[in-house]
């Protein structure tokens, strides 16, 4: 007995599911690094030369992200 | 007559290579077309640079030789803000800056007009971007590791970076499985170093395919932002190779033996104060 039938394309709807609940992640992760680089300068603006460095985190987290969008490909 | 220019425009989906496709065969090897433009990339640089090599002078003289100044300057900075101290940093210098160099324009030369489906030769592209492709991330990636552990051994002897690594008593079972577990993370370090370079720019491609298929006509106007997008992407994954490369160097060099001098003055002793008083 179903509860619900989904008739098209299913692998559509698994990839889609995917990618939308597979980028909250990193998106919250950027949006922090940027919170707490912002609250350093805010108190210390002479830590604005750190710039570098955070862009390094960003990058570490940017590939969860690229990950998951690379499995679009992967994932038949 | 409109009509059939415009189907001609219009394509199913957009093309997207992710695997490189192979060329021809040589005594039973396949050679790729990323294969074929890394040695054409590697021969345009190791021409290019040593031109440049020979003309620089101690006065700054502008033009592409000053970028190059530019980049071994920065990554130098890089490197001895993690060392510690600048003969260190230069006598490591010399690879990282080939490899920040290699990288970002292995990156750059992706973009150019003619790398990708524009010239083909029996259906596949001739030219491919080195990085684009993920085995020629991977083998940067697996020689940054190798000569990352060959500069750590040369410092401090073999059996010491061993003890690095099983840091502890040795009678202790818990050194072995943390030792285990630290040679396992420099195996997933090479993965992820290769991974995201490869993601970043195949991934790239892959947005600038998928915007230039979207407007059909005006392709060259949709695909403008993200083209300008991917120039500073390429840069900034060289500049992340080598900053993660040179942090994990500075990791295997560094045992923790203990914090350096500092550099403040010496603290005033009882003596100096009776000196002053009396």
């Amino acid at each position: 007995m179903f509860v619900a039938e989904i008739t098209g394309n299913i692998e559509v709807l698994g990839k889609g599911i995917m990618l939308g609940a597979g980028m909250i992640g990193p998106g919250i992760g950027v949006g922090l690094i940027g919170n707490a680089f912002m609250n350093a300068v805010g108190r210390n603006p002479e830590s604005a030369k750190f710039l570098g460095q955070i862009l390094v985190f960003v990058a570490i987290v940017e590939l969860m992200a690229l990950l998951v969008f690379a499995s679009l490909f992967i994932v038949k | 007559m409109l009509n059939s220019f415009l189907s001609r425009l219009a394509e199913d989906t957009p093309t997207v290579h992710i695997a490189p496709s192979g060329l021809f065969e040589y005594r039973g090897y396949t050679i790729t077309n990323s294969m074929l433009f890394a040695w054409l990339t590697s021969l345009i640089f190791i021409v290019l640079f040593i031109v440049i090599a020979k003309r620089m002078t101690l006065r700054p003289k502008g033009g592409f030789t000053q970028i190059v100044e530019i980049g071994t300057d920065f990554v130098t900075g890089t490197l001895e803000n993690s060392l510690g101290s600048r003969q260190m940093a230069l006598k490591y210098a010399p690879f990282f800056v080939t490899i920040f160099f290699f990288i970002a324009f292995s990156n750059l030369f992706g973009l150019l007009p003619g790398v990708g489906d524009a010239l083909t030769y029996h259906d596949a592209p001739v030219f491919r971007a080195f990085t684009a492709d993920l085995n020629g991330t991977l083998a940067a990636a697996t020689i940054s590791m190798i000569m990352i552990q060959y500069f750590a051994i040369r410092e401090s002897g073999f059996m010491r970076h061993l003890r690095h690594y099983f840091a502890g008593s040795l009678k202790n079972p818990l050194t072995y499985l943390a030792g285990i577990y630290e040679v396992l993370n420099e195996f997933i370090r090479v993965g992820s170093l290769a991974l995201r370079l490869f993601l970043n720019i195949a991934i790239g491609e892959i947005i600038i395919a998928v915007f230039s298929f979207l407007g059909k006509i005006a392709a060259p106007l949709t695909a403008l932002p993200f083209l300008v997008l991917e120039l500073g992407v390429c840069v900034l994954q060289a500049y992340i190779f080598v900053m993660l490369s040179v942090t994990y160097l500075s990791l295997a060099i560094k045992h923790g033996e203990g914090h350096e001098a500092d550099d403040e003055a010496p603290p005033i002793t009882v003596q100096k104060l009776a000196e002053k008083n009396g």
